[in-house]
């Protein structure tokens, strides 16, 4: 008698799928494909890690002028401090600020919202255009028209991140359930009342997990922006560095450091709760 | 319920669907359905999977375009509407969908209201906190008519699948719909729940003169609840009886293997 245990598993043989040799002849190629775009890439970036090796000394030279880091009050850290939470105000702003534009371009350029094609195509145009223009470009426009400083790297952010979360919006509200929204589309409601009372009430929890999400790229990239006489800590790197003052520089360094764990954390404990039981 | 417009006539036509022809990618889906709602009576739509039940209602609502054939609702002619006066027509009519389709994160009574915004002004309708006080308080009693005023701040998405379906036709009687058409409104539902929604579904048409269209897959439910059975196959009425008479000569050849569409 066979019982549970002492039973052999059946077994069936896994039938082979068709043109198997036309999909193994492919995976060749595209292997081909990637390892000579790589050693393009290689020759190109002149990557050779024993230069890296022979070099250490340098990075050693630079280092030990670094340490320790100077933690003078007056003169480096109360200004890097100060300088760090500009940076967070340009990261905050840069966010917050493009909510208005974003999400006007994410409802028209939104496929379920139903714009009208001419609509919907130009308010992508707009999308495309504010991501593929790097936020560092726009800040050096700005720069010319406000003069070096904060404000600079707000509107440059403000213009990049429009873009980037007017994309993840639209695309987040593609995602969702259509289903409320016909509903009130067989109710009478028009296309602004279905997407404010049907689609954006489905997608708030995805808005501002990526909102959080955007904040903290933001900082991070205001700090860049600083670098290129946008205002904030970047700036004050940039100095330090331009007056060989590395231990100036490793101050500024920490401190950002703890800024953006800090907001990095922050954010994931915010976008923690949202993800909770409520969804 | 202090609906506002009179009551319809009881046993005049409100819905008439004559000769109508859908197909998709050539592919014949209905070839002339011919069938009536009158207000006061409640009709089920049986059908096997496939057959055109969908088809047939999204034609009505105008969530498919229909080929051919001609609708009535409430007495208009929707053929040679269009724009404002066509929807002005359509919103005699509501839809319940067997996946409910309401919004899980907001309130029951924010839900039901939602079937007002075609009546609501412009920046009022952007956001529930908005919601003028007078179509709160009818969207309240129409909860109260389908039994779930006592759950009206509740998130839908906690409420069971018959509370939702509930809350579903409350926002259809806030649209102030003479027409409720739903499709499977009960598939999704515990024998129990069923029960309940397909008892609410008559009453409304018995005791509020609504016209009441419902796809089942339930013989046995049509049988009891609906006044009229009508079946479709190959994409043509193949009987339209009263449910006493509703046997398995009706539905043996309605479910056949073969016949079901490919
Ligand atoms: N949007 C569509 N595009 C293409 N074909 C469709 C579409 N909607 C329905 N069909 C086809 O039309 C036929 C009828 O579909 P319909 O959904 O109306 O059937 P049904 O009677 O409601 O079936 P069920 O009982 O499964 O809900 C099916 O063969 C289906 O594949
Ligand atoms: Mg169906």
């Amino acid at each position: 008698m066979t019982t549970a245990e002492t039973r052999t598993p059946r077994r069936l043989p896994v039938p082979s799928k068709p043109r198997r040799g036309l999909r193994t002849s492919r995976l060749v190629l595209a292997a081909v494909v990637i390892v000579v775009l790589h050693l393009l890439a290689f020759q190109g970036t002149g990557f050779r890690p024993v230069v890296l090796v022979e070099g250490w000394q340098g990075m050693a030279g630079f280092l030990a002028e670094a340490f320790p880091p100077d933690l003078d009050w007056e003169t480096v850290l109360r200004p890097g401090l100060e300088a760090t939470v500009v940076t967070l105000w340009i990261g905050l702003l840069g966010t917050t600020m493009s909510i208005p534009t974003a999400l006007l371009l994410a409802v028209l350029g939104s496929r379920t919202t139903g714009a009208h094609p001419l609509v919907y195509q130009a308010a992508r145009s707009v999308l495309s255009f504010f991501r593929a223009v790097p936020d560092i470009v726009f800040a050096l426009i700005f720069v010319t028209a406000v003069g070096l400083g904060p404000f600079a790297g707000v509107l440059a952010l403000i213009c990049h991140n429009t873009g980037v979360m007017g994309k993840l919006w639209a695309e987040s509200m593609e995602e969702t359930d259509q289903g409320p929204q016909q509903a009130l589309r067989t109710a009478g409601a028009n296309r602004m009342q279905q997407a404010a009372n049907a689609t954006l009430p489905m997608v708030v929890p995805q808005f501002v997990g990526l909102l959080l999400y955007r904040f903290d790229v933001n900082v991070r990239s205001s700090l860049v922006l600083g670098l290129v006489g946008a205002g904030g800590i970047g700036l004050l790197i940039n100095q330090s560095i331009k007056s060989f003052q590395f231990d100036a520089m490793l101050t500024h360094i920490i401190v950002v450091l703890v800024l953006i764990v800090v907001v990095d954390q922050v954010s994931a404990l915010v976008r923690k709760q949202l993800s909770g039981p409520n969804s | 319920m202090n609906m506002t417009m009179t009551a319809p006539e009881v046993s005049t036509t409100a819905l008439s669907v004559r000769g109508l022809v859908k197909s998709y990618g050539g592919r014949p889906v209905l070839t002339g359905v011919d069938f009536d709602v009158r207000y006061g009576e409640i009709v089920a739509l049986l059908g096997a999977n496939g057959s055109g039940k969908s088809t047939a209602l999204q034609c009505i609502m105008g969530l498919a375009d229909p080929d051919d054939g001609g609708i009535r609702l409430g007495g208009a002619d929707l053929g040679p509407l269009r724009g404002r006066e066509l929807a002005a027509a359509r919103q005699q009519a509501a839809m319940v969908f067997q996946k409910v389709h309401l919004v899980p994160r907001l309130s029951a009574v924010d839900n039901v209201c939602a079937g007002a915004l075609h009546r609501m002004p412009g920046w009022r309708s952007m956001l529930p906190q908005l919601y003028p006080r007078q179509i709160r308080e009818e969207a309240m009693a129409c909860l109260d008519r389908t039994g779930m005023a006592g759950r009206a701040l509740e998130q839908v998405g906690r409420l069971s699948g018959g509370q939702q379906q509930r809350v579903a036709i409350a926002r259809s009687l806030c649209q102030r719909a003479t027409v409720v058409l739903a499709d499977e409104p009960v598939s999704a539902l515990d024998p129990h729940a069923a029960e309940q929604v397909m008892s609410l579904l008559a009453d409304l048409a018995h005791t509020e003169h609504l016209a009441v269209a419902t796809v089942l897959h339930q013989p046995d439910l049509a049988r009891r609840y609906a006044d009229r059975a009508v079946g479709l196959l190959e994409g043509q009425v193949d009987f339209d009886v009263a449910p006493a008479d509703l046997t398995g000569e009706h539905l043996e050849p309605l479910y056949l293997p073969d016949r079901v569409a490919a």
